[in-house]
C-alpha cells in the first residue's frame, strides 16, 4: 500500500528506524569516525585524550612498513583462497541437501555445527589434525606416499592450513543461505524446463543459477567482507602468533599487534581505516558487477 | 523492488565493515564517556572516606585462574580478616592479554583498580603514560614502610627489575626463570651426567638422538635462551641506558648459530605445533628442554606415568652462567586516593611477605620473592619432596633481566619474526639478526 511521502510519514519512519540507528551510530559510525581521527594524530596521549600534533605521518609510516604490505597481501591471498572454493563447495552441498534424501535434518545440523562452534575449540582440533607427526591429514597423505607436511610450522603451508580451516568453518552458514535461496525458486520453472527437454546441467545453468544470483551475490559480499576481517582463526591456530615468519599476518592481526601489543594507537587506527577503504572499494565494485548479473524475480 | 534489495545488501555490508574497523577503537569510545561520570562521582565520596578513616575497599586485578586464583582468594581473605578497615577484592580478568587490554581501557576511562598484576615488560608503558604510582614514599614511610633488612630480603634480581629511574614502581609477585628439564631415564640408560654446559647439551644430544627421539628442545619463543646465551658470551641485548639494541654483535651471531646448528643437525627442535615443550617432553620425544620454571606443574602432568624427570640450572657457556628472570609484578595505580593506596600498599607487603610468598610458591610453582622464604620449614620440606623446584631459586645470582623499555614488545615481535626467518632458511643468521637489530632500533627511537 504505497502512500504519498508526507512529513508525518517520514517522521513515523524515522521513529521506526531510531532503535537500529542509535545502535549503529553508537557502536559503528562513531567508532569508525573516531578511529579515522585517531589515525591523523601523530603525537597523541591516548589516556588523557590530548592531541599534540595532527598529520598524515601514520599513513606514511604504514605504507613504509613492509609488514603492512605483507599483511595486505596475505589478506588478499586468504580471501582469494577461501571465498570462491567456499562458495562452490557450499553450493554443491546445498544442492545435495535440497534433494529428497533420508535424514536431511540430520545432515543440515551436521553441516551447520562448525559455524556455531567456538573458534578456539575448532582451532585446537584442527591443530591436532594438522600435526606433522600425529595428525590425521598427514596420515591420509602417507597412504599416497606423500611425506609429512609441516602444516603449522612451515611458512609455505601455514596459509593453506588456515584456508582449509576457514573454508570448513564457514561452510555451514553459506549452505543454510543457499538452501533458503534454492527453496525460494518456484518449482514450475523446473517443470517448464523439463517439458522443453532441458538436461539436469542445463536446468542448473539456466534456471537455478540465474534465480539463485541474489543469494550468490549476498554470500559473496558477506564472505569477502568476513575474509578481510579474519583474525580469530589465526590467533587460535598459531597460538597467539601470526604464523611462522609472519606467514599468516593479516591486516586485522596487524591492527591487533599495533594496538594491543605495541601501543601504537595512531598506526593501528590508520591500518584499520585503510582496511575499511579497501573493503569498501571491493564492495562497490561488486555492486556494479552485481547490477549486470543479478536477477531479482 | 530491485533498489530496495540493493539497499538492504548495502546496509548489511556497511554494518559488517563498520563492525570490522570499529574493533580497534572499541576501548576508546565507550570509555571516554565513563571517564566523566566516574571522576565527578567518586572524588567527593573518596575525600570523605579518608578523613573519617572509614573502611576502604580496593580491587586487585589479576590474570590467575584455577588453583592459582583460589590461592589468591585465600590470601585476600586472610588479609581481610587481619585488617578491620580494609577489604581486598581480587578480580580475575582472564589471561595476561585480557588483563593488559582491560588495564589499558580502564586507564583511559579513569576506572583503574587500585592494584593489578602486570608483566614487567609492559610497566614502562604504564610509567610513560603516567598511571602507575611510585612506591618509594610508601616504602620509606616510618609507619608502614619496609626496614632496610626487609627490603634487602627481597631477592636482588627482582628488586632491581622493579626499579626504573631509581624509583620503585612495582613489587615482584609471580616470577619465574628458565630451567633445564631433563629426562632421567634417558640419561641413566646412556650413562650420562646431568648437563651443566652447552657442550654437555651437544654431547648428550649427539648420543641420544635417533629413533624418534631428539636430544634438545626449545620453546617456540626461544628469545630468552638466545638472550641467556648472548649474555653468557659477553654480549648485550638492549642497552637500557642508550635504548639501543646490540644483539647482532659477534656474540649474538655466535649464540644464534649455536642453537641453529643444533637444530639443523637434527639434535634439537622447537615446540612447533605442540605450542609448548611440556607435551613432547612429557611424551618422551625429547631428552631435555629449556623452559619456564612456571611450567613445572604442566610438565608434571604431561610426564605423569610416562617418564622420570627433574630440572637443573641453565647450561653455562665456557663457565659463564646467566639466566633470565621474568614474570609479573604488582603495580599500584595513581588514580586511587591516598587511603586506597595505603591499603593497597599493606596488601602488597602482605603478598610479598616471606610466609605468603613461600606459600604462593608452593601452590603455584612461581619463585619465592624473598630470600628468607627459602629458609622457612614448610618451604624446605616442600623442596625436599619436590626437588625440581630447587633449580629456579638456586640461580638467583646468575640472574639477569632484559631491558625493560618502552617498545620492548614491538622489539619482541620483530625478533620472533626474524628468528623464524633464520630457522626456515629465508635469511642467514647474520642477515636475520642485523635486520632485526635495525628494525628494533628504529622502533626504539620512535618511542
Amino acid at each position: 500500500m504505497p502512500t504519498q511521502p508526507t512529513w508525518k510519514n517520514t517522521l513515523k519512519a524515522c521513529l521506526y528506524l531510531l532503535p537500529a540507528l542509535v545502535i549503529l551510530i553508537t557502536f559503528n559510525l562513531y567508532p569508525i569516525m573516531k578511529s579515522f581521527f585517531i589515525s591523523l594524530y601523530t603525537d597523541y596521549d591516548f589516556f588523557n585524550d590530548v592531541v599534540y600534533e595532527y598529520g598524515f605521518g601514520n599513513f606514511a609510516k604504514l605504507f613504509q612498513d613492509p609488514n603492512f604490505s605483507k599483511a595486505m597481501l596475505n589478506t588478499i591471498i586468504f580471501v582469494i583462497g577461501v571465498v570462491p572454493s567456499s562458495i562452490v563447495l557450499s553450493l554443491a552441498i546445498a544442492l545435495l541437501l535440497n534433494t529428497k534424501i533420508k535424514m536431511m535434518g540430520f545432515f543440515r545440523t551436521i553441516y551447520f555445527l562448525p559455524f556455531v562452534t567456538s573458534v578456539v575449540a575448532v582451532a585446537i582440533v584442527w591443530g591436532w589434525i594438522f600435526h606433522s607427526d600425529y595428525g590425521l591429514i598427514n596420515y591420509f597423505l602417507s597412504w599416497f606416499g606423500i611425506d609429512p607436511v609441516k602444516w603449522i610450522t612451515d611458512p609455505v603451508f601455514a596459509m593453506p592450513a588456515l584456508i582449509i580451516l576457514s573454508i570448513w568453518k564457514g561452510l555451514g552458514f553459506n549452505i543454510i543461505i543457499f538452501l533458503a535461496g534454492l527453496q525460494n525458486i518456484d518449482k514450475q520453472y523446473y517443470l517448464a524446463a523439463k517439458v522443453d527437454g532441458a538436461s539436469a546441467w542445463n536446468r542448473f545453468k539456466s534456471v537455478t543459477l540465474p534465480l539463485l544470483s541474489p543469494t550468490m551475490f549476498f554470500i559473496s559480499i558477506i564472505s569477502i567482507i568476513n575474509g578481510f576481517k579474519v583474525f580469530d582463526e589465526i590467533f587460535a591456530l598459531f597460538n597467539g602468533r601470526p604464523g611462522p615468519a609472519n606467514s599468516t599476518l593479516t591486516v586485522v592481526y596487524y591492527v591487533y599487534q599495533k594496538f594491543y601489543e605495541e601501543w601504537q594507537f595512531g598506526l593501528a587506527s590508520a591500518a584499520a581505516f585503510v582496511l575499511f577503504l579497501v573493503v569498501f572499494l571491493f564492495t562497490v565494485v561488486q555492486l556494479i558487477i552485481g547490477k549486470r548479473f543479478v536477477h531479482y524475480h | 523492488m530491485k533498489k530496495w534489495l540493493i539497499g538492504i545488501l548495502l546496509s548489511t555490508f556497511i554494518l559488517c565493515v563498520l563492525s570490522a574497523c570499529g574493533g580497534a577503537d572499541e576501548t576508546s569510545s565507550p570509555a571516554s564517556d565513563a571517564a566523566e561520570t566516574n571522576s565527578n562521582g567518586e572524588t567527593e565520596a573518596v575525600a570523605e572516606e579518608q578523613e573519617s578513616g572509614e573502611p576502604v575497599e580496593i580491587e586487585f586485578w589479576h590474570a590467575m585462574s584455577g588453583p592459582h586464583e583460589e590461592a589468591i582468594n585465600e590470601f585476600a581473605e586472610r588479609f581481610n580478616s587481619e585488617h578491620d578497615n580494609i577489604t581486598v577484592k581480587p578480580v580475575n580478568q582472564g589471561g595476561y592479554n585480557d588483563l593488559e587490554q582491560k588495564v589499558m581501557a580502564a586507564a583511559r576511562a579513569q576506572s583503574l583498580p587500585t592494584i593489578a598484576q602486570a608483566v614487567t615488560s609492559v610497566i614502562p608503558e604504564y610509567i610513560a603514560n603516567g598511571f602507575v604510582a611510585p612506591l618509594n614514599d610508601w616504602m620509606e614511610d616510618p609507619e608502614v614502610g619496609l626496614s632496610d633488612d626487609e627490603l634487602n630480603d627481597y631477592v636482588e634480581i627482582f628488586r632491581e627489575s622493579s626499579i626504573w629511574y631509581n624509583t620503585f614502581y612495582s613489587l615482584p609477585f609471580s616470577k619465574s626463570t628458565r630451567v633445564l628439564f631433563y629426562n632421567q631415564g634417558i640419561l641413566e640408560e646412556n650413562g650420562l651426567d646431568v648437563p651443566s654446559s652447552w657442550e654437555d647439551i651437544r654431547h648428550i644430544s649427539e648420543t641420544v638422538t635417533g629413533d624418534g627421539l631428539i636430544g634438545m628442545g626449545f620453546e617456540n619463543s626461544f628469545e630468552s635462551e638466545f638472550q641467556a646465551l648472548l649474555i653468557q658470551m659477553g654480549g648485550v641485548y638492549i642497552d637500557e641506558g642508550t635504548l639501543e639494541a646490540q644483539f647482532a654483535s659477534t656474540e649474538g651471531i655466535e649464540a644464534m648459530s649455536l642453537m641453529k646448528e643444533l637444530m639443523d643437525e637434527g639434535l634439537a627442535r622447537t615446540a612447533g605445533e605442540d605450542d609448548y615443550m611440556s607435551n613432547p617432553f612429557g611424551r618422551g620425544d625429547v631428552a631435555m628442554y629449556i623452559g619456564s620454571s612456571a611450567g613445572i606443574p604442566h610438565v608434571a602432568s604431561a610426564a605423569e606415568g610416562n617418564i622420570e624427570w627433574s630440572t637443573t640450572v641453565l647450561p653455562a657457556y665456557e663457565g659463564e652462567a646467566a639466566t633470565s628472570f621474568a614474570g609479573n609484578d604488582i603495580v599500584l595505580f595513581n588514580q586511587a586516593d591516598e587511603a586506597e593506596q595505603r591499603a593497597a600498599w599493606e596488601f602488597m607487603k602482605f603478598l610479598t611477605s616471606p610466609e605468603i610468598t613461600a606459600e604462593w610458591s608452593m601452590k603455584s610453582g612461581y619463585l619465592p620473592v624473598r630470600y628468607s622464604a627459602e629458609d622457612l620449614e614448610d618451604y624446605q620440606a616442600f623442596v625436599a619432596e619436590n626437588p625440581e623446584y630447587l633449580a629456579g631459586p638456586s640461580q638467583f645470582d646468575a640472574g639477569f633481566f632484559v631491558a625493560r623499555v618502552k617498545g620492548s614488545d614491538a622489539v619482541r615481535n620483530i625478533l620472533l619474526e626474524e628468528f623464524d626467518n633464520i630457522l626456515v632458511g629465508n635469511k642467514s643468521v647474520e642477515e636475520g639478526l642485523t635486520d632485526a637489530q635495525n628494525r628494533a632500533n628504529s622502533e626504539l627511537e620512535n618511542q
